[in-house]
Parts: C-alpha cells; structure tokens; sequence
C-alpha cells in the first residue's frame, strides 16, 4: 500500500493517533484532521485515496462533509469510511443514524474498530 | 541566554474549564488506589476529567466543580491520619495535540507554560496529547503563548480558537450518551514494552524551564517520550515527575546520555531510572465524562497483584506504566476485564529482572 494515502478525521486526537498507528504499520501513508473544515482544507491540499471520517466534531460535522464532498464533482469520487457511535452507543443526539445512512458514504464502520476490518474496508475501496 | 525557539506546527488545542482539581496523598496505603481513590469516586458517580498518580502513592484529579467538595470529603473519610490533601477550585484542562511522542513537542509545551508564568497544578500525557491543569483565570494567557510557540492549522489566531469554542453545556448535550454496557467497552488496548522510566524530584521553581531545556535537548537524540505526569508536592515545595522514554533505533544504551542532559539542565537533582518498563494505553469513548473507569481498571490490576508504577488518564485514554514481566499478565487481565481488541505484543522480559539506577 506504499503511496496509498489514507486521511483521518476525527476530533479525538487519541483515535486519529491510534488508527493512524494502524494504517502506517500497515503501508500506508496517513493524514490527521481534527474537524470538518481543517479536513476540507486537507482535502484541497491533497486528495486522499481514502477518507476515514468520524460524525460528531466541533465546526462541521461527518455528515455535512460527507454530503458535500458527494455533491462536488471534484471530490464525489474519494471514498469515504464513516467511523460511528451513533448506531448503539449514542441514540439520543442531534446525530440521527438514519440520516447518517441516507448519505453516500461507501462503508459505516461502528467504533470500536477493529483493525483487521478498518484495514481490509480502505483496502477494498483503494 | 534564552533559547530560540522553531515555532512548531500541531493538530489542535482542546480546553476543558469549570473543573475542580484535588491533590492528595496516601502515604500508608501505596497499592490501594482503587480502595481509597476510585472506588469512592466512581460509586457516587464522580467523572475524573483528569487522573494522574505515582506509585510514591501521590494523586492529582480533576472533576466538575460542582464536584470538587464532594470528591475531597469522600477521600478525606476514606483516608488515614497521614493523609494529605488539598482542593483547588476554579481550575481548567488544557491539552495540545498530537506531541507525535516528541521530546520537542512536549518540552515546547512546558516551556510555554513557563513562559506565561502559569502555576501547574498537574500534567498528564495520552498517546495522541500532553495536558495540563492550570488556574482557569490563566488559560487565556497560555494559550496565547501557546500560539507564540506553535502554529495551529486550524486557527490564525488565539481569538479565532476562541471564538470557535462550543460552550460547555452545548458539548455536553452532544456527547453524553447512554452508555448502558454491562462490560466497558474500549476501542483499543495497546502496549509499548522496552521504555525506561525516570523519575524526578525537583523545585517548583524549576520544573517548567529546567525540564522544558532539557526535553527540548533529549529530541536531538531521536528519543521518543510516550508518558509523562507530573504531580505538585502538597507543600507547594517541589514537583514530582515521570516520564518513560523509548529508543525506536536499535543499538545502544541511551540512559548516559539521557542522564547527561538531566544534569546539564537539572544540576541539583538525581534521576531514578527503573527498566525494563512497559506502558498500555487503554483508549475508549469518553472515559473522561464517564464515572468507574478508572475504578475498574484499578480494581482489576490489584486483584491481579499487577503495581502500576504511573498512571496518567486525559483526552479519551488511560495509560499506565508498569514493571516488563507483568505486561503478559495485565494484558490478559485488561482484555478479561474490558471489551476490547486487543493489539499483540511480545514482551521481551520473562522474568522481574527490572533494574533501578540512581545518580
């Protein structure tokens, strides 16, 4: 996976550090964001093959960047991994799961991660 | 003559306010930290946005400020005579992200602090952040000095950080959740066998400048520093530090040297190093805002005969050093005791052939 870059999103910094861990022991090379505007501005600085994105985050959340990627020509294509809680662990949020599945995000992974089925899901989407 | 300072790029700031901060000490009762510390705590369901502790037996935790008083009478009833502590109210938390594990990171970090002459009350490391606890009337003051010494993507500026602070109870209604699990869940274990771990006596007066010089030097040696705590003496007199340090070369011993640069810096003290150690950081969500972490964490390690030697728990991890050849053993307990997958790693000492050194 040398060259294959992999780009984190997620306001806690000791996820990004961790997943970081595991996709670099694994090959790839790995971008950090800590919200949706500083991954926008990534973004614009080099597009990821893959785009790890958590849903809540402080500025702009997962899922109006995931909405707005999908609907840019020039970034409709990026894969996009959502890493969420929402499903089980935090039902009473602003975070709808439902609304979060309507996006056209390519896969939905519940944290926690495992790291076997984070690495194969952005395998399978490079 | 003052050092020059490459002003460094990080991921981000985070500031937790309205905490109340507790330093105490249970001299007589060293190995009973979940009887006397946490267990109390986590049964009238007291969140530790902040944990740290030594093995010499010494705590510095934070909680809610609406929290500090009760968390300081639970402890003062559970304690013996020779017990010490004090409350701190009106403090806040607040870390810089990601230190990379960078002696250089982290020491700028101090420096600054040192540099906006703020009174630390403790400091905590994670994998990803290095925190700190300080007065909230100076966190304004750091954290412009912070963007003296740093530059942050994100921001242009400390009042664009600022201004895009959430307010607390807008944070709050995003995060709390109903949590419901009968077995903690937490997304990653992880252990780092093969670090040296140095501890540190040294004045008040020192600890910021003095430690940050001498950090800022150990990065030229391409050390990592993948733990750190330091706790406040109650007399206000001293600090007591902590910090492992790993080698990710191979080849050669690097204790001289990091000794060397200790005493250059540091000249009046006498670092105590203890290896082989090794650190396991438990990362899952929220443990800040959830009671009864800590608590069953330590439950399990004394039940397990397993000593923590440090702990430091800040961000959304809890990270503990102990001695090599218990790492197998404490692992096996962690995985038995959270749900967790769990990152394999191979131990190099079988046996307790740990080594303490003086100088």
């Amino acid at each position: 996976m040398a060259g294959k870059y992999v780009l984190i999103v997620d306001d806690d910094p000791d996820l990004v550090e961790t997943v970081a861990m595991m996709l670099e022991s694994k090959g790839f090379e790995v971008g950090k964001a800590y919200d949706g505007l500083e991954a926008e501005a990534a973004i614009k600085k080099r597009c990821p093959d893959v785009l790890i994105l958590d849903v809540m985050m402080p500025r702009k959340n997962g899922y109006q960047l995931c909405k707005e990627l999908k609907s840019n020509k020039w970034t409709q294509d990026i894969p996009i991994v959502m890493l969420t809680a929402v499903g089980d662990a935090v039902p009473n949020t602003i975070y709808s799961h439902a609304e979060g599945m309507a996006l056209e995000a390519e896969d939905f992974i519940p944290k926690p991660v495992d790291a076997a089925t984070l690495v194969e899901a952005v395998q399978r989407l490079i | 003559m003052e050092r020059k300072i490459e002003r460094s790029r990080v991921g981000g700031l985070k500031v937790l306010e309205g905490g109340a901060c507790l330093v105490a000490s249970f001299p007589q009762d060293e190995g009973r930290l979940a009887e006397r510390v946490c267990t109390p705590l986590a049964l009238n369901r007291i969140n530790l946005s902040f944990f740290t502790h030594m093995a010499s037996d010494r705590e510095v935790l934070c909680t809610a400020s609406r929290s500090g008083e009760a968390a300081f009478t639970l402890l003062r009833t559970q304690a013996g005579s020779e017990a010490a502590m004090h409350l701190q109210p009106g403090t806040a938390i607040l870390s810089l992200y990601p230190h990379d594990k960078r002696p250089e990171i982290i020491g700028n970090f101090i420096l600054s602090l040192a540099q906006s002459r703020v009174m630390v009350h403790g400091l905590g490391s994670s994998p990803a952040a290095i925190s700190v606890v300080l007065p909230s009337r100076k966190v304004k003051a750091a954290v412009n000095q912070l963007f003296d010494n740093f530059h942050f993507p994100a921001f242009s500026s400390p009042q664009e950080f600022f201004a895009a602070q959430s307010p607390p109870e807008e944070l709050l209604r995003q995060v709390v959740a109903s949590y419901q699990e009968k077995v903690t869940k937490v997304y990653w274990i992880v252990p780092q066998p093969d670090l040296d771990l140095w501890g540190l006596n040294v004045s008040s007066t020192d600890i910021l400048a003095g430690f940050a010089d001498a950090l800022l030097d150990l990065g030229s040696l391409g050390l990592q520093i993948p733990f750190l705590v330091a706790l406040p003496g109650l007399g206000g007199k001293e600090f007591l530090l902590s910090f492992s340090t790993y080698a990710p070369q191979p080849g050669g011993e690097r204790g001289p040297e990091i000794r060397r640069i200790l005493k250059e810096r540091l000249p009046d003290l006498r670092p105590i190093r203890l290896t082989p150690v090794a650190s396991i950081s438990l990362h899952g969500p929220h443990f800040g805002d959830r009671f009864g972490i800590a608590r069953t964490l330590t439950v399990a390690l004394e039940k397990a005969h397993i000593s923590l030697l440090a702990l430091s728990c800040t961000i959304s991890t809890i990270s503990l050093i102990i001695r090599q050849y218990q790492l197998a053993a404490a692992q096996l307990v962690l995985v038995q005791t959270f749900a967790a997958p769990v990152e394999v790693s191979t131990p190099a000492a079988a046996g307790p052939g740990h080594e303490y050194e003086t100088g």
